[in-house]
């Protein structure tokens, strides 16, 4: 049953992939078709109405005989790539990719790759051989890739490419180690639990390097904002939703399976903290609204691996409950994110197609000729930011009781929850910020060019994934018991010890009856106020600003103007680029002033840092240079040398 | 059931009661000045009279204009709603409804800050920045201060949790509570209610364009909160919960006045703080909530 499914799904992809080359409607199809079978498969499982699927084939694959395997933990993170695939796929059908530049092969070439992409994310899920899940990792890399680089004709969409491809083989090049070593140390490439194994500990840190670089790990996540940003939206929304959630996945799978350090805990929530807090901070300063919601992703992947941490810590003490709590959090936030980032990434995809720029200083007003754009990422900043009713709240709300069980329970354990409640306090009210700047600037106020008044919602397909998964945030908040038992399966098949996780149904329960209420009052009360406002008359008038008769666009806030105070704040570590002119002379012409954000860690870290090798490397080269004498003279004092070490230690053996 | 006629009558309370509370502090900001000032009642009359006039809206303005502060009164409400009074406890008490107390009030200031874009004013800009940079420092203190609570009474009930604890740990969490309550209901050091230059101020630039019925729901919106706050550092501070009926309705009385004297005589007394110097005032109070929070940690453990 399950592996009729995900065969009619990779049969349905293959041909969607071929047809995807000639003919949009039929790679629709066949698409759509795929993703609704991996949904179904993933479901099944997930709500155990299927039982955990293990298959072992003959066939073999780079001499490693096939074996696949679909539990509770692959089935939560297939059920996300479903879903977001079929949005994406949809909305893909209608980007005219080939209006913003003259590559008339755009399409055809991104219709492959998106469906290579797709399969090979599911490969990796499904995938229980170690061998096989580095092959699937590699290509879904390079699929990804090429679809960074569709546009492939601007600068900087091969700039942000090629730092995607470096800094990707870079954390393969950790896994690739990892699952060598673990090879090595059980004599065969099958994965499964192995959590006996105390003496494979140390593999946790070259997991967590190559999968932490994957997921956007804060210091490692200098490849993200660029790729994001730059990649049509559709592709966005895939990477940002899916793609860097298979980091979390692996890490999850692999501390469940693998005996982990007894540090891993306290260096996965510190990293969390550091991440969230960090990447929420570079998200506010931001002028660029994908870069924007590439950074907050950062701080996303922090807040699930907060929960993911303290998942791990709390074996370490008598009641582990806590921990259960926070994984059960840090799963249903890997839902609430992959969904409302992606259909923030899609609206923001409308906004940048319909408008031809993603500077938000440059936007506003779309609410009039977008209104579903604006609605629907209105869902998706609310529930990003964290607000009850919606879906993110749901999610953090479970990390925090555990974190908050953690300091109650008065262990060494309170020494990282506490922090972390504090990061995860602090990035909250600032992700509150940073989205009411997205929604603000972009969305709200007086359009600042012709081109941003002109703009209009885009087609139905592409309008209806922003409405489907706007639609499912608002379910996942109203009903995220819905979700338990998903939660459950998952966290039963990361470690059979966290199967308890049931034990977050009643919370759970709990507030959806508290969002149910909510949603109902608020509604009420709109309503109300609304028909009071309409039975009272309005009266249209101009924006009062201080008594200017004219307010004008150029008077709004601007990108840099919003973050500027938060901004300020932290420059020590943001290091934004400033200039300045003043104003000279009695008879001043030009001043301005500027700040811009920077990559702060890539331009003044990772560089620097690469700098200093090619510089080492350079040196040592120097050694090297096809003088037939020096070689000679090299061999001599190396012959020398040993001759020496013989002469002296001789005796000694 | 009691919960039937409990619910109607815990929202007339604070629908009802929380516009006397500006009205007291202007009375004693009066009083301190030796002018007569409004009469107590006041709010309540611009309420009655704002409920009845029309609305002018900016032209630029989506209906999100008129639902923000709809959104915000509700949430606001919701969140004194959640909060336990005293001996009768809480009216829907769950473990972690702290947090969404503290959540609904993010909510009611996310639709507060949407609706104050939507005219595309600078000046309404300047006060959401204000309102969400200082938002970062006063939403860390509250749940400092929340989980210190929660670590004192092992409990994340509001309802167990508002059981105050002893001494220093009392005294530092009052001190940083009420820094951030003149920060949440903008009052002076923090923000100037009085002002009508609209460069100084947070909250009222924010709502410069409002008028009739949702200006009425944003300014009782904002009684409410100044309410909910009061009656929240009260039973931080005051073990209310223990004591029979009517002596903790008194005890919450008795200790809700001299909050409000307190804001009055703050405001009297003290000039508004130059804006760059907010933060530093604001990071003292999460200083003093994180002091806090470690002596009931360290506290539990001894």
């Amino acid at each position: 049953m399950i592996g009729a499914l995900l065969l009619f799904a990779t049969v349905a992809l293959g041909l969607g992939a071929l047809a995807g080359r000639w003919s949009s409607r039929p790679w629709l199809l066949l698409t759509l078709a795929a993703t609704a079978a991996l949904a179904a498969a993933g479901l099944a499982v997930g709500t155990g109405l299927a039982p955990d699927w293990d298959w072992r084939s003959a066939f073999t694959l780079g001499g490693q005989p096939l074996h696949l395997r679909l539990d509770g933990l692959s089935a939560l993170f297939l059920v996300l790539l479903a879903g977001v695939g079929a949005a994406g796929t949809a909305y893909a059908f209608a980007y005219p990719i080939h209006t913003h530049s003259s590559d008339h092969g755009a399409p055809a070439r991104g219709r492959f790759w998106w469906n290579g992409l797709l399969f090979h994310l599911g490969f990796v899920l499904v995938n229980a051989n170690g061998l096989h899940f580095l092959i699937g990792w590699e290509l879904f890399t390079v699929c990804a890739y090429f679809l960074i680089v569709l546009d492939r004709r601007k600068w900087a969409v091969r700039q942000a490419g090629w730092l995607y491809l470096a800094a990707s083989h870079a954390g393969t090049v950790a896994l690739f180690a990892f699952f060598a070593l673990l090879a090595s140390a059980t004599g065969s490439w099958d994965l499964g639990p192995l959590r006996t194994r105390t003496e494979l500990a140390p593999l946790f840190w070259l997991a967590l390097f190559g999968f932490g670089l994957k997921a956007g790990l804060f210091p490692l996540h200098v490849w993200l904002p660029s790729a994001h940003a730059n990649a049509p939206g559709h592709v966005s929304a895939l990477l940002s939703g899916v793609a860097i959630k298979m980091g979390v996945y692996g890490l999850l799978r692999f501390s469940g399976w693998l005996p982990v350090p007894a540090s891993a805990g306290w260096v996965v929530l510190g990293l969390g903290a550091l991440g969230t807090f960090a990447g929420i901070v570079f998200a506010l300063v931001q002028t660029d609204l994908k870069r924007l919601l590439a950074y907050c992703s950062v701080e996303n992947i922090g807040i699930i691996l907060i929960g993911l941490g303290a998942a791990l810590l709390a074996p370490l003490t008598a009641d582990g409950a806590w921990g259960r709590l926070a994984l059960a959090g840090a799963l249903l936030h890997t839902w609430n994110h992959g969904f409302a980032k992606a259909l923030l990434f899609l609206g923001a995809g409308a906004v940048a197609h319909a408008t031809g720029t993603r500077e938000m200083t440059r936007l506003g007003g779309l609410w009039r000729g977008m209104p579903v754009t604006t609605l629907t990422f209105l869902v998706g900043a609310a529930s990003m930011a964290g607000l009850p009713p919606l879906a993110g709240f749901a999610g953090e709300w479970l990390i925090y009781l555990g974190l908050f069980e953690a300091v109650v329970g008065h262990g060494p354990a309170g020494w990282a929850a506490g922090p972390a409640v504090m990061a995860l306090a602090l990035a909250g009210a600032l992700a509150l910020a940073t989205f009411i700047k997205a929604g603000g600037l972009v969305f709200l106020g007086t359009p600042r060019s012709p081109a941003v008044a002109g703009a209009r919602d885009p087609g139905g397909w592409m309008r209806g994934p922003l409405i489907a998964l706007a639609v499912l945030v608002m379910l996942l908040g109203l009903v995220p018991f819905a979700a338990a038992p998903l939660l459950a399966r998952a966290a039963g098949a990361w470690r059979p010890l966290a199967e308890g996780v049931t034990a977050s149904a009643p919370p759970l329960a709990t507030l959806a009856r508290f969002h149910l209420l909510l949603a109902a009052v608020l509604l009420a009360g709109g309503v109300v106020l609304w028909r009071r406002t309409r039975a009272q008359g309005v009266t249209l008038g101009p924006t009062w600003d201080c008594g200017y008769a004219q307010p004008s666009r150029r008077m709004h806030y601007t990108a840099g103007g919003f973050s500027g105070t938060i901004g300020g704040w932290f420059t020590w570590f943001l290091r934004p680029a400033r200039s300045l002119r003043r104003p000279h002379g009695p008879f001043p012409d030009r001043a301005f002033t500027r700040e811009d954000p920077r990559e702060t860690v890539l331009e003044d870290l990772v560089r620097p840092t690469g700098a200093g090798v090619l510089r080492i490397s350079t040196a040592v080269r120097r050694l090297q240079h096809g003088r037939l004498q020096s070689y000679i003279l090299y061999i001599l004092i190396g012959v020398g040398a040993l001759g020496l070490i013989v002469l002296f230690h001789g005796g000694r053996s | 059931m009691s919960h039937l006629w409990e619910l109607p009558l815990r929202l007339a309370f604070w629908l009802l009661v929380a516009p006397l509370v500006p009205g007291l502090i202007n009375r004693i900001k009066a009083w301190v000045a030796g002018r007569r000032g409004p009469p107590v009642l006041q709010l309540y009359y611009d309420l009655a009279r704002l409920w009845r006039k029309q609305v002018v809206k900016s032209p630029l303005a989506s209906p999100g204009f008129i639902l923000g502060p709809a959104v915000a009164w509700v949430a606001v409400v919701a969140a004194a709603l959640l909060l336990p009074l005293g001996p009768a406890g809480s009216i829907a008490g769950f473990p972690g409804d702290a947090l969404v107390l503290v959540y609904l009030l993010a909510l009611a200031r996310f639709a507060t800050a949407w609706a104050a874009m939507e005219p595309g004013s600078a000046f309404e800009g300047m006060g959401v920045v204000r309102e969400v940079s200082f938002a970062v420092l006063a939403e860390g203190s509250i749940i400092a201060a929340l989980l210190a609570l929660s670590a004192q009474a092992g409990s994340l009930r509001l309802d167990a949790m508002l059981a105050p604890m002893v001494g220093t740990g009392s005294a530092l969490l009052a001190a940083g509570l009420f820094t951030v309550l003149l920060a949440e209901n903008c009052r002076v050091p923090f923000d100037d209610p009085n002002t009508h230059l609209e460069l100084t101020m947070i909250h009222e630039v924010m709502v410069l364009d409002h008028s009739g019925p949702p200006l009425a729901a944003i300014l009782h919106g904002a009684s409410v909160k100044l309410l909910l706050f009061s009656v929240l550092l009260v039973q931080a501070v005051l073990p209310v919960a223990g004591l029979p009926p009517w002596l903790a309705g008194a005890a919450l009385l008795a200790g809700v006045l001299p909050v409000v004297v307190g804001i009055g005589l703050v405001e009297s007394l003290l000039a508004r703080l130059a804006f760059r110097r907010v933060p530093l005032l604001l990071t003292t109070a999460f200083l003093l909530c994180l002091f806090a929070l470690l002596m009931a940690w360290k506290g539990g453990t001894a």
